[in-house]
Order: structure tokens, then C-alpha cells, then sequence
């Protein structure tokens, strides 16, 4: 949902959840690997759920757990 | 000194105020203030103004002219009740299904500042035409009293419709949207909405609980209103409280054509409710630019 321009926008991401390692570098976000599908779409869901978060799929496969 | 008659044109202006800020209370089909308390603060504080309003013209005629300074003591505590009622909704902020936004909030607290004002000029206006019809015109006292209490109900129908103001629905059309999840993306009316329904879940639950309506301008330049993120926040958090959230509320604008999506997924489902509220959103004074939308609704014309 858009805010105004003078509104800081408040999301914050929690985790990236990938099958690809080579897309894992450093940074301060948790980055998880996943061995195959079934692992990586539990994982992501446990940790939403956990933190009480939303989800967002990005069109290479991964997943970011977000919270806005 | 005050004699019988005048005591009794004071009792009836203040009735008549009194009545009036418990009519306006009513009046709001939003239901706010919906809770006894805020009922009975808001009758009190009606009392007091329409108190003031009836005492100005008989402390004028008695020469005492200081009373009148209490005038500007009511203005100052009308504008300590706009206060109040602003920190109370701000407070209220996080514990809502979503946020009111500070534009409605806003304008929820003028309301109730301004509907004090109806209360001390009815209670004044009513005093006033007693007074006149009573020692100028021949007409028998009680009849200019019953003329009065009628001058002072008419005054406040005239404040009423004066002060209401517009909703959504006088400037627009509110229609269902098809709700459509693709790739974990939500569209309504394929438009964009939202990309946050990465789960399976998530998916389902929005596919098969989704509801959504889509605001159509009717015409262009009252998108610079609908647009505005205080008036789709105040729409959304008026949906959301009349339907309930089980999870998921979103507002999108779209550039194209103009179109506003209200989409959520509701705890009662009733698609018609939804497009009523949304409809009934009032529209807020602070994002009035257009002055079509700006003229009042002085005759009751849409």
C-alpha cells in the first residue's frame, strides 16, 4: 500500500529464503538455504508464521518474509 | 433582575441546545461515539454550550456585560474538545484492525468541536426570537416561546445539512471487484494490488475469502480527493471496521483510469455492506481542493 511521499515507509524484511546458494552474500538479513521446494516453501511459512509476517514470492522462486 | 418569563425562556433555549447536541449525537451513521461514556461527555459538554448560548442575551439586556466574555471561555473549551477527542483517537491508533490516518482523525475532532457550535447558536438563535417576538410584536408570550423552540429546531436542520458535508458515494461509484490471485500477486479488476500472498495459504484464503470494491470517479478531477492516501485510509479503516479483518487489507490506486481498490478479507462477508460503507466514507474536509466538491449541501441537493 503507497503512503504519502513525506510518510517513511515501514516494512521491515526478516528473512530471504532461497534454493540457489550462490545468491546468498553477506548483508544483515537472515539468508536461509533450502534444499528443495517442499523445504524452502515449510521454512518460509514456519518463519512467517513465527514472527507473525507477511510473504512475499519473488518471480525467480525465492521467498522474503516481510513485514509491513 | 431576572423575572419568571425570562427564567423560562433560559430553560427552554437550553433545552432546545441540549437537544440539539443529542439529535447531531445521533445523527452520525458511523456510530461514533457508539459507547455510553462518550455519550454522556458529549451531552455534558452540549449542555454547558447550549447553557452558554441561552444566558448571552438575557446577561446582555441586564447589563451585565462581562458574562458575555464567556463567549470566548466556550470557544476555548470547544477547542479543548477537539483536543481531546484527537488525542483519544490517536491513542485508539494501534488497536485497530487499521489506522484511521490523522486526516480523518482530523476531521472527527472539527465534528465535534463544530457540533458544539450548533448547540450554543441554537440555544442563542432560540433565545433571541423569544425575546424579540415576546416584547416587540404582539404575539402572546407562550406562542413566540413555541415560535422559539421552532426558529431554534429549524436553525439546527439549516447547521445540519450546512455542516454534513459529502461522501464518497456523492462523487463517485462504488462496484464490486473480481478478486484474482496470480503468481501470488493480487488483482482486482486486474488491477495491481498487492504482492504479499507468497503462501499457499495465503492464496487460498484470499481466492476464496477475498472481497474487494472499486471506486470509479465520476469525474477526473475528483481523483485529486479519492487519490489522496488520508481519504483511502479513512475508507479502508471504515470497511474494515464494519466488516472485521481476518487478515489482509489493502488500498491501491490506479493511475490510468483513476480507480481506487479497497480489497480485504472479512470476517462477516457481506459484499453489499461493503460497497454501503465505503460509499458512506465521508469525504474529509483537510483533502477538499476541487471546489465542486467543496460547496455544501445547504438545500440537501446530492
Amino acid at each position: 500500500m503507497g503512503r504519502e511521499a513525506s510518510t517513511k515507509p515501514s516494512y521491515e524484511i526478516f528473512a530471504y529464503l532461497t534454493l540457489n546458494k550462490e545468491r546468498i552474500i553477506a548483508g544483515g538479513v537472515l539468508c536461509l538455504y533450502a534444499e528443495n521446494e517442499k523445504d524452502l516453501k515449510t521454512m518460509t511459512r514456519d518463519i512467517a508464521k513465527g514472527l507473525k509476517a507477511d510473504v512475499v514470492k519473488l518471480t525467480n522462486g525465492d521467498y522474503m518474509v516481510i513485514r509491513i | 433582575m431576572l423575572g419568571s418569563f425570562d427564567i423560562t425562556v433560559i430553560v427552554t433555549s437550553i433545552f432546545v441546545g441540549f437537544v440539539s447536541r443529542g439529535i447531531s449525537l445521533k445523527e452520525d451513521f458511523r456510530q461514533y461515539p457508539s459507547y455510553p461514556n462518550g455519550y454522556m461527555i458529549h451531552l455534558i459538554t452540549g449542555f454547558v454550550a447550549a447553557s452558554l448560548g441561552a444566558v448571552a442575551l438575557p446577561a446582555l439586556l441586564s447589563k451585565n456585560f462581562v458574562a458575555v466574555t464567556f463567549l470566548t471561555l466556550a470557544i476555548q473549551q470547544f477547542r479543548d474538545v477537539r483536543k481531546t477527542e484527537k488525542e483519544s483517537l490517536e491513542s485508539l491508533e494501534q488497536t485497530e484492525y487499521t489506522y484511521r490516518g490523522s486526516a480523518y482523525i482530523d476531521g472527527i475532532a472539527k465534528t465535534f468541536e463544530a457540533r458544539n457550535y450548533m448547540a450554543l447558536v441554537t440555544a442563542l438563535l432560540t433565545s433571541i426570537v423569544i425575546h424579540i417576538l415576546s416584547n416587540f410584536t404582539p404575539i402572546n408570550k407562550w406562542v413566540s416561546l413555541l415560535l422559539g423552540i421552532t426558529a431554534g429546531f429549524f436553525s439546527l436542520y439549516f447547521l445540519i445539512r450546512f455542516s454534513k458535508g459529502k461522501t464518497i458515494g456523492d462523487i463517485a461509484d462504488v462496484r464490486t471487484g473480481t478478486v484474482e490471485v496470480k503468481d501470488s500477486e493480487l488483482f482486482v479488476d486486474d488491477i495491481y494490488v498487492s504482492n504479499l500472498l507468497g503462501t499457499d495459504n495465503a492464496e487460498k484464503l484470499i481466492s476464496e475469502e477475498g472481497m474487494a470494491v472499486v471506486i470509479y470517479p465520476r469525474e477526473s478531477h475528483f481523483r485529486i480527493n479519492l487519490d489522496n492516501f488520508g481519504q483511502r485510509q479513512a475508507a479502508l479503516f471504515e470497511a474494515t471496521r464494519a466488516l472485521g479483518v481476518k487478515r489482509y487489507h489493502f488500498t491501491r490506486k490506479d493511475y490510468e483510469k483513476g480507480r481506487v481498490v479497497i480489497a480485504l478479507v472479512p470476517l462477516k462477508k457481506d459484499q453489499d455492506a461493503l460497497i454501503e460503507v465505503v460509499k458512506k466514507c465521508p469525504l474529509l474536509e483537510s483533502v477538499k481542493k476541487s471546489h465542486s466538491v467543496m460547496k455544501t449541501n445547504m438545500g440537501g441537493k446530492k
